[in-house]
C-alpha cells in the first residue's frame, strides 16, 4: 500500500463505529486479547497398532500437560482451569482427567473439566476457556483434547436409543454410523470415488513430505511409553515422537485397488477416510496483558469462532456452514485467510465442503490431515492449533482456520492469526 | 466571527499563541493530509480581519503543531515524514530543526507548560517521544504498541504525561518512576471497558455496551489536575479520573453524529469544553460538575456515574471535516478558533453560539 493509501484507509476507518474491520482490525495487538502461548500435541499413533496402542488416555494427556509445562516454562500455579475433550471416555473421562492433571505436576487449585462435542471436543474446550478468559472467570487456562481408540474405540461408545429418540426421524438418524451416512451423502452429493482417492492421496503425499522435512518436529512433545510388542509378547520402553500412520509411496492409483468399506458399490474405504489413532493435544491460552506480565512468548491469537448445526445425516457438510460464520464473527473474508486445517474425517465431505466453498487447495491442510495421520476424536480440535500455528509461522503467514464436521450433523470454525 | 481561507490547504490543527493575544498558527495539508504538502501559517488579528504574517511550506503533510513556551517566536510542528520540526517567525523558510525519529506520520505534539523545556510527539508508529528543544534526539521513547493520535504531558505536573490510542487505552506515564521494563508507564485506563463495582465481591455494572474503538483526542482539564476527556471514532467524549481509573467514565458526552477530532478545555472555566467532528460542527459542552472548582474533588462525595454533559452550544460553520479547536486564553472567557477541511479558520465567541 502506499503512503497515501495507508493515510486514507487510516482516516477511512474513523467512520467505522465499531472501529477498523477486516485483517488490519484482527491483527491489531490489544491488551485484552485472547492469546496462545504454548500449543502442543504428542504424536498421533495407530489405534490397536501404534506406539500409544499399550498407553491410557490420561497417561497420553498427562504427557502432554508436562510438556506444555516444560516448553512454555509456565508456572502450574497460575493455571486456573483445564478443560479437556475427548469422545469415547466413560464418563467423559473427568476423573481421570483430573488425576492426569496433578501427576502433570498441576497443584489441586488448578481445575479440570472434561466435555464431549464429538470430533470437535478439542476445539470446543479451547473456546470454553476463551471464553472463561474473555469473562474474566479465569486469567489463565488450558484447552485440550485426547483420545485412546485403541482402548474405548467400539460399540460400547453410545448407549442404547429409547423408543421416543427411535420413532421420531430426525432423532433416530443421529445414530446412523458415520461410514454408512457419508458413502450416502457421497452418492447423493456425486462426490465420485476418484476425486476422493486424488484428495486423499495428497494427504498421504503432502503428510510424507512434511513428516521428511521435520515440519512437525516443533509441534509434537516425545512421550516414553511401555509398549508391548505384538510377536514376541515383550514389553519395552519406547518414544513416540512421530506419527506413525503416515505412509509413504501412496497414490490416486493405488488407492483406487481397496475395496470400499460399507457398501458394494460405494466409494469410501479405509484409505481415503481418517484413521483410528490415539493421541492428545493442548494448548495453553491467556490474556495478552496477562501474557507480557508473566514474560510468556505468544505466538498466536484466538479471533472468533462458530457452532452451527446441520441435518444429522449430512453431518459432513459441517465446516461448509461453520467456516463462513466464524469469518463474518472476525469480519475478514475467505480469501484473507492463509491456511484452512479443516479435519478429513472422509476425503468425501472435505472435498464437498472445499469445492462449495471455492477455496484453492493449496490453501487446504498443508501438512495433510486426518487421512494420513489419524484422528484421535477428542484430540483433533487441539491438535489442529498446534499443526497450523507452525505452518503460519513457518511460512510467514498470519491469519489461519480450523474446523470440522461434528458427529449427528453439527460443525464448528475458529480464526486465528500467528504471532 | 472572522473568517481566513488558508487555500489549497486543508486544515489540521490551530493553536493560539502563548505569548501575544493576537497571534495563532494553523497546520495544514494539500489533499486532505493523504499526499503532497503541507504548510504552518502564523497568522495576526488585526483590525482589518486576520491577516497572515508568515507562513512555511513543508514537504509532507503537517497534522499538528505546538507554541513553544520558553520562546515567543517558535512552533513546532508533526509531519506525515515522521518529522518533527521547529520553526522560528523571525526567520524564513526553513526550521531551525528537525528531529525525524518516527516511523510513520507524526500526528500530535504537545509542550510541557510546567517544565518549560520539554515537549512530547505521538505517532502512527505505536510511540511517544519526549524531547528537548536543544539536543537532536529524544529524551525517552514510550512504547504503545498501538497507533497513537494524541499525546499531552500534564498541565500540573512536570513529569506525567497521557496518550490516547486506536486501541481504546488512556495511558499515563510518570517519568518519575525508574526506567524498567514498564517504561514509565504508570497506568492504562480503557475507555470502553465496564467501570468494576465499587463494592469488593459485587458483581460490576454488565459490560458497556458500545465496543472498543479509536480514540482520537484527549486532553486534561486545567483546573482539576486528577480529571481529563478522550474522545474519538464512537462519538462520544468521556472523563475519566485518573485517581479511580477502575470506576469508568465520570462523565459522558453524546452527541456529535461522527468521530471527534479534537477537544480542548476551557482555559476559563473547569466544567467547560470545545469539541471539533467530522461531523462540521464544533460544539461546547457542559460536563454538570460543579463550576469554579480548583484542585481535587473527592470523588466518593459524587453520586452515581456516569453522569450525562450538556450541550451548550454549536457552530456549524465549517463545510467540511473541523479538525481543529483552540481555546484564547487571553481577554474574556469564549473566545476560539477553528479550522477545518474546508479551508477555512474561523475565529469566533463560543458565547455567541450559545442558547
Amino acid at each position: 500500500m502506499s503512503s497515501a493509501q495507508q493515510r486514507l484507509t487510516q482516516v477511512a476507518s474513523h467512520f467505522t463505529p465499531g472501529g477498523k474491520k477486516g485483517v488490519a482490525a484482527i491483527t491489531e495487538k490489544h491488551p485484552d486479547d485472547i492469546v496462545v502461548t504454548c500449543a502442543l500435541r504428542s504424536a498421533l499413533t495407530k489405534g490397536g497398532k501404534g506406539g500409544f496402542k499399550d498407553t491410557a488416555a490420561a497417561d497420553i494427556l498427562a504427557g502432554v500437560f508436562k510438556g506444555v509445562i516444560e516448553k512454555s516454562g509456565i508456572d502450574p500455579n497460575v493455571v486456573e482451569d483445564v478443560a479437556v475433550g475427548s469422545v469415547l471416555a466413560p464418563g467423559g473421562g473427568a476423573t481421570e482427567f483430573r488425576a492426569a492433571a496433578l501427576v502433570a505436576g498441576f497443584p489441586e487449585t488448578t481445575a479440570v473439566k472434561s466435555l464431549n462435542r464429538q470430533c470437535s471436543s478439542g476445539l470446543q474446550a479451547i473456546v470454553d476457556i476463551a471464553n472463561a478468559i474473555k469473562s474474566g472467570m479465569i486469567e489463565v487456562g488450558i484447552g485440550a483434547g485426547v483420545e485412546s481408540m485403541s482402548s474405548q474405540y467400539g460399540p460400547g461408545a453410545v448407549t442404547e436409543f429409547s423408543d421416543l429418540l427411535e420413532n421420531h426421524q430426525e432423532s433416530a438418524n443421529c445414530k446412523v454410523p458415520m461410514g454408512v451416512l457419508s458413502e450416502n451423502m457421497a452418492k447423493d452429493r456425486g462426490i465420485s470415488r476418484a476425486v476422493q482417492d486424488a484428495f486423499a492421496a495428497s494427504s498421504y503425499q503432502k503428510a510424507v513430505k512434511a513428516q521428511k522435512a521435520g515440519l512437525f518436529n516443533e509441534e509434537i512433545y516425545p512421550l516414553q511409553v511401555k509398549w508391548t510388542d505384538p510377536k514376541s509378547g515383550e514389553e519395552k520402553t519406547i518414544t513416540v515422537k512421530a506419527d506413525d500412520g503416515i505412509r509413504d509411496g501412496i497414490t490416486a492409483e493405488s488407492l483406487g485397488k481397496i475395496r470400499p468399506a460399507f457398501a458394494k458399490d460405494g466409494s469410501i474405504h479405509a484409505g481415503n477416510a481418517s484413521q483410528i489413532s490415539d493421541g492428545a493435544a493442548a494448548v495453553l491460552l491467556m490474556k495478552r496483558s496477562t501474557a507480557e506480565r508473566l514474560g510468556q512468548k505468544i505466538i498466536g491469537k484466538y479471533v472468533a469462532a462458530s457452532v452451527v448445526g446441520v441435518k444429522p445425516l449430512l453431518m459432513g457438510i459441517g465446516p461448509w456452514k461453520a467456516i463462513p460464520v466464524a469469518l463474518e464473527k472476525a469480519g475478514i473474508t475467505k480469501d484473507d485467510v492463509d491456511i484452512y486445517e479443516i479435519n478429513e474425517a472422509f476425503a468425501s465431505q472435505c472435498v464437498w465442503c472445499v469445492n462449495e466453498l471455492g477455496l484453492p487447495q493449496e490453501k487446504i491442510n498443508p501438512k495433510g490431515g486426518a487421512i494420513a495421520f489419524g484422528h484421535p476424536l477428542g484430540c483433533t480440535g487441539s491438535r489442529q492449533i498446534s499443526t497450523l500455528l507452525t505452518e503460519l509461522k513457518r511460512t510467514d503467514k498470519k491469519i489461519g482456520v480450523t474446523s470440522m464436521c461434528v458427529g449427528t450433523g453439527m460443525g464448528m470454525a475458529a480464526v486465528w492469526v500467528r504471532e | 466571527m472572522l473568517h481566513f481561507r488558508t487555500e489549497g490547504y486543508n486544515g489540521c490543527a490551530v493553536k493560539y499563541s502563548p505569548f501575544f493575544d493576537n497571534r495563532l498558527a494553523v497546520a495544514g495539508s494539500a489533499n486532505f493530509g493523504l499526499v503532497g504538502n503541507g504548510r504552518m501559517y502564523i497568522l495576526e488579528l488585526t483590525p482589518n480581519g486576520i491577516v497572515p504574517v508568515k507562513w512555511f511550506t513543508t514537504q509532507d503533510s503537517l497534522y499538528d503543531l505546538a507554541w513553544s513556551e520558553i520562546h515567543e517566536n517558535q512552533v513546532l510542528t508533526a509531519s506525515g515524514d515522521g518529522s518533527i520540526k521547529l520553526f522560528d517567525c523571525n526567520l524564513n523558510d526553513f526550521p531551525v530543526q528537525n528531529w525525524k525519529e518516527h516511523n510513520r506520520e507524526v500526528f500530535s505534539v504537545h509542550w510541557n507548560l510546567v517544565a518549560k523545556d520539554r515537549f512530547c510527539s505521538s505517532s502512527w508508529d505505536g510511540t511517544v517521544r519526549v524531547w528537548t528543544p536543544d539536543r537532536p534526539h529524544s529524551l525517552v521513547t514510550l512504547p504503545t504498541h498501538s497507533c497513537t493520535y494524541s499525546a499531552s504531558f500534564s498541565p500540573h505536573s512536570p513529569d506525567i504525561l497521557s496518550c490516547v490510542t486506536s486501541d481504546s487505552y488512556v495511558r499515563l506515564f510518570d517519568l518519575r518512576t525508574p526506567a524498567s521494563a514498564s517504561n514509565h508507564l504508570t497506568l492504562q485506563i480503557p475507555i470502553h471497558a465496564a467501570p468494576v463495582s465499587p463494592i469488593p465481591g459485587k458483581p460490576g455494572v454488565p459490560p458497556a455496551a458500545c465496543p472498543p474503538s479509536e480514540a482520537l483526542t484527549h486532553d486534561w482539564n486545567k483546573y482539576r489536575p486528577s480529571i481529563l476527556a478522550t474522545a474519538g471514532v464512537d462519538r462520544t467524549i468521556r472523563t475519566f479520573d485518573i485517581r479511580a481509573p477502575q470506576q469508568g467514565p465520570q462523565t459522558v458526552m453524546v452527541g456529535h453524529d461522527y468521530a471527534i477530532r479534537k477537544i480542548s478545555w476551557s482555559p476559563h472555566l473547569s466544567n467547560v469544553l470545545l469539541s471539533g467532528s467530522y461531523d462540521m460542527t464544533c460544539r461546547a459542552w457542559n460536563d454538570q460538575s460543579p463550576p469554579g472548582v480548583v484542585g481535587d474533588v473527592d470523588s466518593m462525595r459524587a453520586g452515581p456515574s456516569p453522569t450525562m454533559g450538556v450541550e451548550m452550544g454549536r457552530m456549524s460553520r465549517h463545510t467540511e471535516f473541523v479538525t481543529g479547536v483552540d481555546w484564547c486564553m487571553f481577554g474574556s472567557e469564549g473566545w476560539c478558533a477553528s479550522v477545518g477541511w474546508d479551508e477555512s479558520l474561523y475565529v469566533w465567541d463560543v458565547r455567541a453560539v450559545m442558547g
